[in-house]
């Protein structure tokens, strides 16, 4: 489903990724885990263009998409991305959030988007909330609208560059719960992550990225009970502490 | 957060407030008024013969006004969004011009065409926007009145023949567009740089196109914030059109107050209509614009009513 050759990225004399490959099939939920600064959120932003990656290959269903003949507009509307800070758009409703991508993207007429938006918003607790402002939410309210404001495009990925740390405490589970619901409906995500507990539950596969390259790569019981690198070990160690 | 009944309570003390503040300022007028017209003579003949005469002069002003500040804010937007613009030195975009064109042709030369494509698009967004750093430069460092004088003498040395009417006109809308260009494109950048650039990632994460995320993203709430310097400018710039006093040829309001002062010698009167008008169409635009404001009001955006703190 999406697959990364060699990706490199420098933003000046900084290094960001080194040459990172990785390949998700369709279904899968990949989690990636390491150290701030280690290039997680840069690998997913050059996954769907929204940062040029310097070299290297990033496929999509066996597409090359970093090419100068396909718009990265075409790409993006079919890998969706949830961020850390939610970046709803301040100025429409939960529901006009949601709707604004079908419409003014995929040309869906209004009535069309606003009826799958209400389904949307159902299916990740909010269907009360869609008249409401981003600011009249809580953080976790937000982050569901969000998630369902990247489903409205019908992507087929998702990218979630660490959706839930954020959050307050209390609100983590809900934003958890509806990934995991997302995981079992098959979709294919990529997800940037340290919560351990929906690592080891929806994830097969986790990748250790370390100073710009995957340093490890197992399942869940692998990465965090029997690492084999020691930079793993100490990263891992930390957040099981 | 005050509670709805507190509001409205705290708005109806606010329209008491005003209507009070409004009747003092009528009882000083009418004192005045008195004055000068018992003691000091002043004709309310002339002022009720008159004044229609003195509203079509302000019509003249509100037109000039208004066609210079919206043609004003075609320019100024423009240039706002260009001067809010990063853009990255030119050796960093042929640096990943070149490694891309590298990786795709596997080793082989790169094509000479594509770097020059390059630095010809690129020197093009780079003037464009020095350009309009040193246009906002110099319609804000000098003088309005300097400029007005500038385009009208420009206009009557090279278009002698036109009618004098048009000519004042014509040269009044330019200096006026010029000038009100200028100043709203600070105002549109500083709009446009306040929204959050995660506003953007995030609107162009799905999907939409550079111009689609300023169209429906950034505008609606870069517009939001910018209202109040915007109807600052709007009322700025009808005081600054009396200005054209100087070109003569223009009937505006105070030109026409200045002429009949000139020819009737009633002078208090005249001068009372010009300001009387003045105020009288400035108050109501800014208060028809605070009502535009709180219709397009939209929570957690904005200007809000302070939790605790007042600075």
């Amino acid at each position: 489903m999406i697959r990364v050759e060699e990706l490199q990225k420098r933003f000046g004399a900084l290094h960001v990724l080194k040459g990172v490959n990785l390949e998700v099939q369709k279904g899968e939920v990949l989690v990636i885990i390491g150290p701030s600064g280690s290039g997680k959120s840069t690998l997913l932003r050059c996954i769907n263009l929204l940062i040029e990656p310097d070299s290297g290959r990033v496929f999509l269903d066996g597409t090359q998409v970093n090419r100068r003949d396909i718009r990265p507009e075409w790409v993006r509307q079919q890998v969706g991305m949830v961020f850390q800070s939610f970046n709803l758009f301040a100025h429409l409703t939960a529901l006009q959030n949601v709707t604004l991508g079908p419409v003014r993207v995929l040309g869906t007429d209004a009535a069309a988007a606003e009826a799958q938006g209400r389904k949307l918003l159902d299916r990740v607790g909010l269907a009360d909330k869609a008249d409401a402002y981003p600011a009249q939410l809580s953080g976790g309210q937000q982050q569901r609208v969000a998630i369902a404001r990247a489903l409205a495009m019908n992507p087929k990925a998702m990218l979630f560059d660490e959706p839930t740390s954020a959050l307050d405490p209390e609100y983590i589970r809900e934003v958890l719960d509806v990934m995991a619901a997302l995981a079992r409906d098959g979709m294919t995500m990529i997800v940037v992550t340290h919560e351990m507990g929906f690592a080891s539950t929806a994830a097969k596969r986790i990748l250790f990225m370390d100073a710009g390259r995957i340093i490890e790569e197992g399942s869940p019981e692998e990465i965090f009970h029997r690492p084999k690198q020691e930079r793993t070990r100490m990263f891992v160690g930390k957040i099981l502490r | 957060m005050p509670s709805a009944s507190e509001n409205q309570r705290r708005s109806r003390v606010r329209i008491v407030d005003i209507l009070l503040a409004i009747l003092v300022t009528l009882g000083i007028l009418a004192y005045i008024l008195d004055v000068l017209a018992l003691r000091w003579g002043l004709s309310t003949t002339y002022i009720a013969k008159s004044y229609p005469n003195y509203l079509k002069a302000a019509w003249i002003s509100l037109y000039v006004t208004t066609i210079a500040y919206f043609i004003g804010m075609g320019i100024g937007f423009v240039l706002g969004w260009a001067r809010s613009v990063q853009t990255l030195p030119l050796a960093r975009v042929m640096a990943a011009r070149r490694r891309e064109a590298v990786a795709a042709a596997d080793g082989g030369s790169p094509g000479a065409g594509l770097f020059l494509g390059t630095v010809f698009v690129y020197s093009i967004k780079y003037y464009v926007r020095r350009t309009a750093d040193a246009y906002v430069a110099i319609i804000r460092g000098t003088p309005l009145f300097v400029q007005i004088v500038f385009v009208w003498s420009a206009v009557i040395v090279f278009y002698p023949r036109l009618d004098p009417l048009f000519q004042g006109l014509l040269s009044g809308v330019i200096a006026l567009t010029a000038n009100t260009g200028g100043y709203q494109s600070e105002i549109f950048r500083a709009g446009i740089q306040t929204v959050h650039s995660g506003q953007v990632e995030a609107a162009r994460a799905i999907g939409l196109s550079r111009w689609g995320a300023m169209r429906y993203i950034v505008l609606p709430q870069a517009v939001r914030l910018v209202i109040p310097p915007l109807t600052n400018e709007y009322i700025g710039l009808l005081k600054a059109s009396s200005l054209l006093a100087v070109v003569g040829s223009v009937p505006e309001l105070t030109t026409f107050g200045r002429s009949e002062a000139f020819q009737t010698f009633h002078i208090f009167e005249a001068f009372a209509l010009v300001v009387g008008i003045y105020l009288l169409i400035t108050f109501p635009v800014s208060k028809v614009v605070e009502w535009i404001e709180r219709r397009y009001r939209v929570p957690g955006l904005g200007i809000q009513a302070p939790r605790t703190a007042r600075v």
